[in-house]
């Protein structure tokens, strides 16, 4: 099952394909991402806490990157796990020219969540889903305008409330990437991030996912 | 020695511990359970268009949030239609969640899981449901006209349609000397039982089992329903039902879409999960009942004898059909009472319209019945200038004609037989009981100091005791005690103890010795429900075959053991002894010893039933191959059909000159239930009854206006009777045995409401000289009737006014 969105972006699509890929970037606009680490090529291993309702945990999920076509479009598929469940997505993201220095970020989303988090109700899973993209889109917009992180953090909610700001600079490997919480950017010499489009895997998995357990409406 | 217990008025066992607060209801189960709530519609029709929780996330404490999009399989389908019937031509029920539309306010749209009730309160007030509002359809008029459907895909909101016929009503009503009219109209009221619907569930995912408390008048019904929905055998589903603080009727209807949706949040969720009603929402979206419109067209002789009788009647069924066409069908079938109709039509409408539900509430259908008839008796009354008691004289059934076959079929699919009733007597015991032959005398005293009072009274036949059947299970511990099992629920009536008492009699035991579990499906899986009255009538019989079936047991093993014939044996006291020489004999807890042949031993008694205990017939096995160990008994009981209980009420009322206020004065109830295990039990019965039959006559409504919003779905707009305004009753009892029953009893929980509003109406249209044919009336309804007919514009009851021209009582003469 299919899930659409699309988010518009105040930037061309070389530049948004660059934020999106950017692991230094990446590693501070997923909400609730705590680390991103490279296992293999095109394959990503991310440590995101978040949680749904009172349901909420940390979740270590992989991520393999196809059907690169920059700077047009590129599918993740996620996995992840963690206390509160299970999350599998595909997702399909596409950027289009808008022609007036701005991109319209299109997603197709195909997830399944399981678990205890798989129980609390598509509707549920559905507004945290919305608020993670949300803050994704608002952080990325950010970041494409000034680079520096978004100031502004979100209100305390289910899907994002267990990732302090934190404000140490560690990270001594080039395939680790902090998230906002843990870490400062480090260096991350332009290595495409798939692993980090992670945490934007789950929110936009919890959209799909919270739609595919109706089976029947939506698609 | 135990005295006969069948018959005595002793005081309900159970009360010592419902009195002293230690009843154990639903609320006061499931501690540390999530709570539940429920998102509702505001709207009486509508269809919808998005539900939004985003605003709900913040609140600390949510566990989850469940709409019709989370449910799959059975859960996903409508609710069961309960009580299928050949006259249902579209039956709709509702979804566990709506789907695409709701019908009527309060429907259930999502329901919120939380840590407690109040965070899942603040939860329910944070989602955002879009509504798309469609054209509400209120009331009989409306929802005849079908200007709006309630249902997408019928053209009309006829749900059911039946017609009963015995004889050529029309001709005879056509070839009758005298015939009358009378369009009458009765509203709707509520079981409002004190506690509330509830459901607490919890899941066992080791053993995968599902052991389910609900506040519900079947404890089987609720399984099978919820076993169905959640795709579990039966097998996997234990209900268990508390203390229950009043059902009336209500808690008939199963499986609530609360009753689903707890326990199958408590098997997702793995986590007990409870939700208790609150007051709104049991006005909302439980169950009314009693709105019907009715046209009786009646032809009839000069001594008032009914020739014909031709009835029309339009129910309101609310939005949906989940317990099919039972309430107007006891009405059509009810309407009858103790009279023989001559030929006799009736059709009903039962009507789709966007409110609450009606399913049965005490006296299901009857009290509108026995409205129509008594109207329509006291209407031919003043039509020939007779009195009201002799009209029904002469329609009165015989005793020497029972059992009387009315020609109908009854609620349970079977033939409306009269099994017994002696009607002739009970109206005699009712006039003397009332002074009706002194209430002339009495009126003209009252006159003369400036008050106004009427008399009335109004007849009924009641079927109890429906089928198909109900199971009791008798055990006698090593210790001599009696745990006695049936598997229908009590909600208060007293159960625990008239089944003690039934038991005692049987088994020859003190009623001390007995304790009773009801409603238990672990202790006796096979039951029906608490309904229609049947509660003593199906369980005590069940319960006295049982006995009988573990006595001649017991006698049979204590004559081997005392080298008696089982025939020169007696039970008396919970000792089993030889007639005659009371001191040989042993005591009921040593034969349910040697009921059970041992191995092992357990303690000094058992050592008696072990293999080296005793002497020993090497000839036969220890358990016999058509017996079992243990002593108990089960066995059911199932009626070829319904039994029939009557009564009769009497009432004078005073009706305030300037203010219109409507007094009690006298309420006689005559009563005949079959032989009365409990006296006690039935006058609280019948006092409960008269309660709520004055409430539907004189206070409760349901407020709905045009839009299909309940205006006063709380008690402080709900106008319920307190103890003030309740009458005294006063109570004559008939005993009349049924012979379809081992016992000879007849139902008796529903009897004290049916005539209520039938007899006040007649009673303040006795005092007042106009005819009344909406119930129910209240002070300024009858301030305003009397501006009427001050003006002309309702016509005066004839024999009440001789004088005044061209009446016409109470409709038109046709």
């Amino acid at each position: 099952m299919k899930v659409t969105g699309t988010a518009t972006l105040n930037a061309p699509p070389a530049k948004v394909w660059a934020a999106l890929l950017d692991p230094e970037v990446l590693a501070r606009i997923i909400p609730g991402c705590e680390r991103l680490e490279r296992t293999g090529a095109d394959r990503y291993r991310g440590t995101v806490t978040a949680g749904v309702a009172s349901i909420k945990g940390t979740f270590v999920g992989d991520v393999e990157l196809t059907d690169l076509d920059p700077p047009a479009g590129l599918v993740l598929r996620a996995s992840g796990a963690g206390a509160p469940g299970t999350v599998r997505a595909d997702v399909a993201v596409r950027l289009a020219d808008l022609g007036d220095g701005r991109t319209e970020l299109g997603y197709d989303a195909d997830a399944v969540v399981g678990g205890m988090v798989g129980g609390v109700g598509q509707r549920v899973l559905v507004g945290v889903a919305r608020r993670m993209a949300q803050e994704f889109f608002d952080r990325l917009g950010s970041e494409l305008a000034g680079g520096a992180p978004a100031a502004a953090e979100p209100r305390p909610q289910a899907g994002a409330a267990a990732h302090p700001e934190g404000a140490a600079a560690v990270s001594g490997r080039p395939d680790a990437f902090p998230g906002r919480a843990p870490a400062a950017p480090a260096g991350g010499a332009g290595e495409f991030v798939r692993g980090a489009v992670f945490g934007a895997v789950v929110a936009l998995a919890g959209v799909a996912a919270g739609v595919l357990a109706g089976r029947r409406r939506c698609g | 020695m135990t005295g006969k217990m069948f018959g005595a008025p002793i005081p309900r066992t159970e009360d010592e511990r419902l009195v002293a607060g230690r009843g154990r209801y639903l609320d006061d189960l499931g501690a540390g359970a999530y709570a539940a709530a429920f998102v509702r519609s505001p709207h009486a029709h509508a269809r919808i268009l998005d539900i939004d929780v985003g605003d709900a996330l913040d609140v600390d404490g949510l566990v989850a949030v469940y709409t019709h999009d989370d449910l799959r399989g059975p859960m996903a389908e409508p609710l069961p239609l309960l009580i299928p019937h050949p006259a249902i031509r579209d039956g709709r029920t509702p979804h566990a969640l709506a789907a695409e539309y709701v019908h009527h306010v309060g429907e259930p749209v999502a329901m919120v899981v939380a840590r407690d009730r109040y965070v899942a309160e603040d939860i329910v007030e944070r989602v955002r449901v879009d509504y798309e509002v469609l054209p509400a359809v209120v009331g009989v008029a409306a929802a005849r006209r079908a200007d709006h459907v309630v249902h997408p895909g019928m053209s009309d909101n006829v749900a059911a349609r039946l017609l009963q016929e015995v004889g050529d009503a029309p001709a005879a009503i056509a070839a009758a000397p005298h015939t009358l009219e009378l369009d009458l109209e009765i509203e709707r009221s509520a079981s409002t039982p004190m506690e509330g619907r509830g459901v607490y569930a919890r899941w066992d995912a080791a053993d995968a089992m599902l052991r389910m408390y609900s506040s519900t008048q079947t404890a089987s019904g609720v399984r099978a329903a919820v076993a169905a929905k959640l795709e579990l055998q039966l097998g996997q589903v234990e209900v268990v039902v508390p203390d229950v603080g009043g059902g009336f009727g209500v808690k008939i209807v199963h499986p609530w879409p609360e009753e689903v949706m707890v326990p199958w949040a408590a098997r997702l969720l793995g986590h007990d999960v409870k939700w208790t009603e609150d007051r709104r929402e049991h006005f909302v979206a439980a169950a009314h009942e009693r709105e019907q419109l009715q046209r009786v067209r009646v032809g009839f002789d000069d001594e008032g004898r009914l020739l014909g009788l031709d009835v029309r009647i339009w129910h309101d069924n609310g939005a949906y059909l989940p317990y099919g066409v039972i309430v107007p069908l006891v009405t059509s079938t009810q309407l009858l009472g103790p009279y023989r109709p001559g030929a006799y039509r009736v059709e009903f409408d039962s009507l789709y319209t966007t409110t609450v539900i009606v399913t049965p509430y005490r006296g299901a259908g009857r009290p509108q019945g026995v409205f129509a008839m008594e109207r329509t008796m006291d209407a031919i009354a003043a039509r020939l200038g007779l009195d009201r008691a002799r009209v029904r004289s002469v329609n009165l059934i015989q005793p020497d004609e029972m059992p009387y076959d009315q020609g109908l079929v009854f609620q349970d699919g079977r033939p409306l037989i009269y099994d017994s009733g002696d009607y002739p007597a009970a109206l005699a015991a009712l006039l003397d009981l009332v002074g009706w032959d002194d209430f002339p005398a009495q009126r003209e005293r009252a006159r003369a100091e400036g008050r106004r009072i009427g008399i009335g009274l109004a007849c009924y036949v009641e079927g109890t005791g429906p089928g198909p059947y109900e199971g009791g299970h008798v055990q006698v511990e090593t210790s001599g005690r009696v745990r006695v099992a049936t598997g229908l629920t009590s909600q208060g009536q007293g159960h625990q103890t008239i089944l003690a008492q039934i038991v005692a009699d049987e088994l020859g035991v003190p009623i001390s010795d007995i304790s009773v579990t009801t409603g238990d499906t672990r202790r006796m899986p096979y039951s029906v429900g608490t309904y229609a009255s049947r509660g003593a009538v199906m369980s005590g019989s069940a319960v006295a075959l049982a006995a009988r079936r573990l006595r001649d047991k017991a006698l049979r093993i204590a004559g081997d053991a005392l080298e008696a014939d089982p025939d020169d044996l007696e039970i008396v006291g919970g000792r089993v002894r030889v007639k005659g020489s009371p001191a040989s004999g042993m005591d009921l807890g040593t034969v349910a010893v040697l009921a059970n042949p041992l191995r092992y031993a357990f303690d000094e008694a058992s050592r008696a039933a072990t293999q080296f205990g005793g002497p020993a017939d090497f000839d036969r096995p220890p358990v016999a191959p058509d017996d079992a160990p243990g002593l108990e008994g089960t066995d059911f009981y199932s009626p070829l059909r319904c039994t029939f209980a009557s009564g009769m009420h009497a009432a004078i009322v005073e009706t305030d000159p300037e203010t219109a206020e409507i007094r009690i004065l006298r309420y006689c109830v005559v009563h005949d239930c079959g032989r009365l295990v409990n006296p006690l039990i039935v006058e609280g019965q019948i006092h409960g009854g008269v309660a709520q039959g004055v409430a539907g006559a004189l206070y409760e409504r349901m407020a709905y206006d045009s839009d299909g919003q309940l205006l006063n779905a709380s008690f402080m707009d709900f106008l319920m009777p307190y103890a003030s305004e309740v009458p005294a009753v006063e109570i004559d009892h008939l005993e009349t045995p049924s012979p379809l029953n081992p016992l000879g009893i007849k139902g008796a929980g529903e009897a004290g409401v049916i005539p209520g509003a039938a007899v006040l109406a007649a009673a303040v249209e006795d005092a007042e000289g106009f005819p009344i044919t909406r119930m129910p009336i209240s002070p300024s309804e009858l301030f305003h009737l009397r501006r009427r007919f001050a003006s002309g514009e309702i016509p005066p009851l004839r024999a009440r006014r001789p004088a005044a021209p061209a009446p016409r009582p109470s409709g038109q003469e046709s």
